[in-house]
């Protein structure tokens, strides 16, 4: 793992792509100020950019939520949640601009009229509050576990330092996710029931989360550039084999028909059709329509403030 | 009682006559961590602010940072599951005292080096501003508010990173 112990040097240039690499390899981190092979600086961008749009997407699906959550309580946990996914999107897209390629209204424009991309679970409808629990506990965790695994080396400085404050802040909301799926775990029958039509919606999109098998060997330029630590396959095997059991154990069925757990007993999911997921990074999964239009009306009519403010 | 270093807290506990703290509870309220960082104690933060014990029924006062917090159900858990695990207490009942109010004066330093590892700081007495990460004191807000209540957003034009900072 990568450490942060250093005060940022910058000012630094490579004379090509192999020098750059040794010097990833031998644990080197980019800070903003080193003149940077263009295109780490560009994958990064992405990356981060990415990054920065699920979590304001992430955030404006926790919001819908506040005035339907059950209790005061709850809806202090959903404002909060809430806050901490735009702030995040706020702290991402700060370090994003910083790097010139996109300037930060450019980032959002492209997201609102659907030229840029975001995680794949923020294109589905949470149909009920047993929904957005799944969401809570099976999708966070998701995004929690492919976050933990680019914090783990993650070779530019202000995106390393960002990820510090959010993984440790998802943990946070991991615990809320326990809390809420243990009341409905052990409720009511109905309150069973609604879980489990939650989890027959979100198992899928969960696993897909972390997509599909990495690229072979270092073909991948993140995984060469030690922005990803793990490949997407290893992340995806992690998952589910600590989710199908936890569900299980609650008594929730998992909706893989073909799961299995092979010799050493290891939990080995069906074949994954990988059509949805291609669908959402078209912006034509089932919900990215609603999604994106609330998300851009959202950014129009708050252009007087923007403008009050300039 | 105002804490500054995390000894001197701990002895003005301990010293205290209203106070019942003793040494095992001090560890166990210690090893009660922000919900948010895992690594940083609720007693380093200045939350603990009275410890009574009578008969083994412990009762804790704590002081939120802010008082809309919504990781106060969930200390609150942790500090009543941290004190009953200790010899000789039989149940612990934690209440959350409208006075006083919290300030960042009542963080230890061990508290503020570990925020500034998560590049969050502290003004200075002065309200003067340094960057955790350079030093450099080229550090403007960017925004009042960030991912939470409790802390505004900067950037640090020397280094180029966001810093936020405790309000």
């Amino acid at each position: 793992m990568r450490t942060l112990a250093d005060a940022p040097a910058g000012g630094r240039s490579w004379a090509g792509l192999d020098d750059f690499q040794a010097f990833i390899d031998a644990g080197g981190m980019v800070e903003p100020g080193d003149d940077m092979p263009v295109e780490y600086r560009d994958e990064v961008f992405r990356f981060i950019e990415f990054h920065a749009n699920s979590e304001l997407m992430g955030g404006l699906t926790e919001r819908d939520w506040i005035p339907h959550a059950p209790g005061l309580r709850l809806k202090q946990i959903f404002l909060a949640k809430t806050q901490d996914e735009i702030g995040h999107a706020h702290l991402l897209y700060m370090v994003a601009a910083d790097m010139g390629v996109k300037t930060r209204t450019e980032m959002l424009e492209d997201l609102f009229v659907g030229r840029s991309r975001f995680h794949n679970v923020f294109h589905y409808q949470a149909v009920t509050w047993a929904d957005q629990v799944a969401i809570a506990f099976l999708v966070d965790a998701a995004a929690f576990a492919s976050q933990r695994a680019v914090f783990a080396e993650c070779t530019y400085g202000p995106y390393k330092r960002i990820l510090k404050r959010i993984v440790s802040e998802e943990g946070f909301h991991m615990r809320h996710g326990e809390e809420m799926l243990l009341r409905l775990a052990t409720g009511t029958p109905t309150q069973h029931d609604m879980f489990q039509a939650a989890l027959d919606r979100w198992w899928w999109p969960a696993v897909q989360l972390f997509g599909p098998d990495s690229p072979p060997g270092d073909t991948d330029p993140l995984i060469r550039w030690k922005i990803k630590s793990k490949r997407n396959e290893e992340l995806r095997a992690a998952y589910v084999q600590k989710y199908v059991p936890l569900l299980q154990s609650y008594g929730f069925e998992i909706p893989d028909p073909e799961l299995h757990q092979d010799a050493d007993g290891t939990w080995v999911p069906g074949e994954i059709d990988w059509e949805p997921l291609k669908a959402t990074m078209r912006q034509g999964g089932p919900d990215s329509a609603r999604r994106i239009k609330t998300a851009a009306d959202n950014w129009a009519d708050t252009a007087w403030v923007r403008e009050a403010l300039a | 009682m105002i804490a500054g270093e995390p000894s001197v807290l701990d002895a003005a506990l301990l010293e205290s006559s209203t106070s019942s703290l003793t040494p095992d509870m001090l560890d166990a309220l210690r090893a009660v961590h922000d919900p948010e960082y895992p690594d940083i104690s609720i007693v380093d933060l200045g939350l603990v602010e009275t410890v009574i014990a009578l008969d083994g029924q412990v009762t804790v006062g704590l002081i939120p940072t802010f008082s809309g917090c919504p990781a106060l159900a969930m200390i609150a858990d942790d500090v009543r599951a941290a004190v009953e695990s200790v010899d000789r207490v039989v149940s612990c009942q934690v209440e959350w005292l409208p006075s006083p109010v919290w300030a960042p004066e009542r963080m230890s330093q061990t508290a503020r080096k570990q925020l500034e590892s998560y590049t969050v700081v502290l003004r200075g007495r002065d309200g003067s501003l340094r960057c955790p990460v350079c030093g450099s004191s080229d550090v403007n807000e960017q925004s009042m508010a960030g991912p939470t209540r409790c802390r505004s957003v900067s950037w640090c034009d020397s280094c180029r990173n966001p810093v936020e900072v405790m309000r």
